[in-house]
């Protein structure tokens, strides 16, 4: 909990005021995630001139217009990579790539596991809200077995992808998943990720109740957001069938600060140390012009 | 061409706009016209704008509504409604919803309740329009107890004033919508049948400017402010529904207001929870009742 | 590296094409590659991934070529001269970019070794069949800066050009050679540093309140300041206005679309000058351009020697394409043979440009070899037995 509440609201700066309100719809749980990231990084006291975020599209992306840094809103799934060619340009800034479930995991999922490979310094902040919601509802790969979506109104038929356990086997050297319901210990998770040399990758269950929602018949924003908090029953609920993302059998949860539920993993699920490939460059770089 | 009536249905996403068009069109089908029908729904989120034009008649060899052309203009939402107003022939109807909603997405400068957004104010339409039928549309589906019919009571309203008949209406209705609210939707549709005008349109609450808590001081501890930006509000319900002291509510303008600042104990869920920055919980030092009253 | 008093000479090497093009990078201050493998590009990004961190730059390669040209972009963003090399299937993943590039007005520099297509092709063959994809290939209206050279030499120079027009127009520049050139060996000779002209990009002097990022005053090219110097600013593939925010307002959309498309055509000044050979007093003109173009010179040669009156005209900047020079070409001739290795491309730039002034044929080759001088020689002596033929409306 923040102390000092005085100057508890300073990350508010980070926003660019004149362009709010922003444009996603009400009960969105995306702006919750921006807000624990930006949280975070007013806690570390960090120069919103050091800053650089970088998104791809859809309805998370386009929160970098809405921010104060260095934005780059590029196109669709590519983001990873235009923040690679801007990290090894500037090593020293900290470059932030906001994706979506679909951008990032379905066009977008071969950069994001290259990204992770190389362990660039990067912070990648995944929003799952399992669907594809700028184009109004359609199936992503993150959309649970037997959900219902524009694409799919008979029930996906297919399983949808675990983000972390992907990024883990991709190389990412810091790994963590959170929820939009607790944002204090997804704004530490935040902290930690940024505090991290490497690449992080932070996925964030949040809500779409205007497309995924309605779909599934799932009630209004705030209501999602609570049912967060029985996830698997309540959609167990639902389905009879399948729990509501694939079932991590360790309690890997439990590494470190953040919060277990019976069977989904949350909390920082993965760390690791190994070269960053910014630092590993300039390294090599001075062996090369000796 | 005479014979050709027009209509231009207009609103913002989320209110049911292109539904209540496939009604419409779906109605003058069952009465045996020939009917044309073109929309536009413009960015997937909630709150962009949305239209559909319709016209009716024994043959019908274009959808679109020429500006002064439509007989009558159904207006979802307020701003949209006077956005379109130009396209209303001399004499035509104008049939408006007294309920603002704010579009996040297709202009800033529509922002709630800033001088950027248009006075809802009825009064001024007059002379605008052959007859003007404005009703708070989202209050009557309140009444009753189902919000989402707001559209089908406007439907009414305008089925009042189109010579389709009335079972074509129903038909219609019955065999569009969700078949669980075919019921609730019959009867929003004869209540807006129904309506007598003019009707009261004043604003359910009064309030226009941000509001600012007063900071409490219940037990001489650390007074907390609570902010909200009303223009950001979007009215999603999370942060009356996180507050454990319950000093929060949405007022007649789906906006969050504070309701009892003394209760509030600075634990800042309603600020985190809230996914459009509208709300911003300051701790100030313990003050006595007259100096907080001069730093609001 | 000081000479002293003396001027250093210039270096003289036998050189590939690919190679003159990672040296003209080089000199150019490219200092950021980031490429995919692909035949017969490859020799680009192997030379660039030894030069590159022997001078502080940047090497990468990425996980495809649409990755590729977005870590370009990225680093340009970050304030580096960058440069990506492909060839056919590689550009046609790229031309995503290509439409961020011009449309965000990154500066950047794009190879693109043509090989025989369409799809995989002929990996090991030239062609100049990627004519239309660079200056059309990606959605959209856009400008298109694409300059075609014809020897180990004009690669090494116009890889300089290349970057100098990319940071002048703060555009994307593409540079098309094929598989010939690319492999060629050749004699190139390069200055030494500082003896060549090298532009930098105009970095925004205002304040980091006033700066606008795609507002351009006078017509001026805008200024782009690189990331995390202080200005902060949005930078989105969207419509967008003169802060780079988007927006949907016809007119400023309008006037946005015509400063971004209209870059090159008012700047044409910057373009590198056509080869002219024998045109004053030529009754048929052959056009042609890249490796095309030397065997066109050859059967220019050879056709004056026969005594028909023939001559050469060879455009290195393709796109924007020489409409008035061609016009006064075909004001002056009878006939303008279009030699190149496609199946007919420019050829409809060139009858368009000439304006019913001339008779325009082609001389086409597209089954993986270059066209010999011979074959363009038999087609100057067909024009030219045809005599005074249809569309010869000048005196």
């Amino acid at each position: 909990m923040p102390a000092d509440h005085r100057t508890a609201s300073e990350y508010r700066r980070y926003l660019r005021q004149e362009m709010m309100p922003h444009i996603l719809c009400p009960g969105c749980g995306h702006g919750i995630v921006l807000g624990a990231l930006l949280r975070a990084l007013a806690g570390r006291g960090v120069d919103p001139d050091q800053v650089a975020m970088v998104a791809g599209i859809g309805c998370s992306s386009r929160l970098v217009g809405y921010v104060d840094f260095c934005t780059l809103h590029t196109t669709h799934g590519r983001a990873p990579a235009f923040a690679t060619g801007l990290k090894l340009a500037r090593p020293e800034l900290a470059v932030i790539v906001l994706t979506g479930d679909g951008d990032g995991l379905a066009i977008g999922g071969n950069h994001l596991i290259h990204a992770a490979r190389r362990n660039i310094g990067l912070l990648c902040v995944l929003f799952n809200n399992q669907v594809y919601g700028m184009t109004g509802g359609q199936l992503a790969p993150t959309t649970p077995s037997f959900q219902r979506t524009a694409t799919t109104p008979y029930g996906n038929l297919e399983p949808a992808f675990d983000a972390c356990r992907l990024l883990t086997a991709a190389g990412a050297t810091f790994v963590a998943r959170g929820m939009t319901l607790a944002p204090v210990p997804l704004q530490d998770i935040m902290a930690q990720a940024l505090a991290h040399k490497g690449f992080a990758f932070v996925e964030v269950l949040t809500e779409c109740p205007e497309y995924y929602g309605r779909y599934n018949r799932l009630g209004t924003g705030a209501e999602m957001l609570l049912a967060q908090g029985r996830l698997p029953e309540a959609v167990a609920d639902r389905l009879a069938r399948k729990t509501f993302l694939p079932v991590r059998e360790e309690g890997a949860g439990a590494a470190a600060g953040g919060q277990v539920r019976p069977g989904l993993a949350f909390g920082i699920l993965h760390r690791e140390e190994r070269p960053e490939l910014t630092e590993a460059l300039r390294a090599a770089s001075g062996g090369a012009r000796g | 061409m005479s014979d050709v009536r027009s209509l231009l249905l207009v609103g913002v996403g989320g209110q049911g706009v292109i539904l209540a068009g496939t009604i419409v069109a779906s109605a003058c089908l069952r009465a045996g016209m020939d009917v044309k029908k073109s929309e536009v729904h413009g960015m997937a989120q909630r709150g962009g704008a949305v239209y559909s034009h319709i016209r009716y008649g024994p043959r019908v060899h274009s959808p679109l509504v020429e500006e002064g052309g439509a007989d009558v203009l159904v207006a979802f939402e307020w701003a949209e409604g006077l956005r379109w107003l130009p396209y209303l022939r001399d004499g035509g109807v104008l049939i408006i919803n007294t309920e603002a909603v704010v579009p996040p997405a297709a202009c800033r400068d529509r922002r709630g309740w800033t001088p950027g957004y248009p006075e809802v104010d009825v009064a001024r339409l007059r002379g605008r329009a052959g007859e003007v039928l404005a009703c708070n549309a989202r209050a009557l589906a309140r009444r009753l107890k189902h919000q989402k019919v707001a559209n089908t009571i406007l439907l009414g309203v305008l089925a009042s004033r189109l010579d389709l008949p009335d079972a074509a209406w129903q038909e219609a209705i019955a065999a569009t919508v969700p078949a669980s609210t075919v019921e609730i939707n019959l009867r929003a549709y004869q209540e807006g049948r129904r309506l007598t005008f003019p009707r009261d349109t004043a604003p359910v609450d009064g309030s226009r400017r941000p509001v600012q808590a007063r900071p409490s001081s219940r037990d001489g501890a650390t007074a907390f402010l609570i902010d909200v930006v009303d223009g950001w509000c979007k009215g999603c319900d999370i942060c009356v529904r996180v507050c454990p002291e319950h000093c929060l509510r949405l007022n007649g303008r789906e906006r969050v207001e504070v309701i009892d600042a003394a209760a509030c104990t600075g634990c800042r869920l309603c600020e985190w929870l809230c996914p459009d920055f509208a709300i911003a919980v300051r701790g100030v030092a313990p003050v006595l009742p007259d100096t907080a009253r001069r730093t609001e | 590296m000081s000479a002293g008093d003396r001027a250093v000479p210039p270096e003289v090497s036998l050189l590939q094409g690919n190679q003159a093009c990672a040296r003209g990078a080089i000199a150019a201050g490219c200092r950021f590659f980031a490429g995919y493998p692909i035949t017969p590009s490859s020799e680009i990004a192997e030379a660039m991934a030894a030069l590159l961190p022997r001078m502080g730059g940047v090497f990468i390669q990425m996980e495809d070529e649409i990755a590729s040209l977005a870590a370009v972009i990225g680093a340009s963003l970050g304030g580096m001269k960058a440069m990506t090399a492909t060839s056919g299937p590689g550009f046609s993943l790229m031309q995503e970019h290509v439409g961020f590039a011009c449309h965000a007005e990154i500066p950047c520099v794009i190879v693109d070794v043509m090989r025989g297509g369409p799809s995989t092709g002929l990996p090991t063959s030239p062609s100049q069949a990627d004519v239309m994809q660079a200056r059309w290939g990606t959605h959209g209206d856009h400008p298109a800066v694409v300059l075609a050279p014809a020897s180990s030499q004009e690669v090494f120079d116009l890889t300089v050009g290349a970057f100098n027009l990319a940071e002048q127009l703060r555009t994307p520049v593409i540079l098309l050679y094929d598989e010939v050139i690319a492999h060629l060996r050749e004699r190139v000779v390069m200055p030494p540093a500082g003896g060549l002209p090298v532009q930098q990009r105009r970095r925004p002097a205002g304040s980091v309140e006033a700066y606008r990022p795609y507002a351009a005053a006078d017509g001026k090219i805008p200024p782009l300041a690189e990331f995390g110097t202080g200005y902060r600013f949005h930078v989105t593939g969207l419509a967008h206005d003169e802060r780079g925010f988007p927006t949907q307002d016809p007119a400023v959309i309008g006037s946005m679309q015509r400063r971004v498309q209209g870059k090159a055509e008012r700047h044409r000044r910057l373009l590198p000058p056509a080869e002219r050979l024998l045109m004053d007093d030529a009754e048929i003109a052959v056009f042609a351009y890249g490796i095309a173009g030397r065997a066109a010179r050859e059967a220019v040669r050879a056709a004056r020697a026969q005594g028909i009156k023939a001559g050469f005209f060879r455009p290195r900047a393709l796109w924007p394409f020489p409409d008035d020079e061609v016009c006064a070409v075909a004001a002056h001739v009878r006939a303008v043979v279009v030699a190149e290795m496609n199946l007919g491309q420019m050829i409809h730039e060139v009858a368009r440009a000439s304006r019913g002034q001339a008779e325009v044929v082609g001389c086409l080759r597209a089954d993986g070899e270059p066209i010999a001088p011979e074959e363009i020689l038999a087609a100057v002596e067909t024009a030219s037995r045809r005599g005074a033929g249809a569309g010869t409306s000048h005196g």
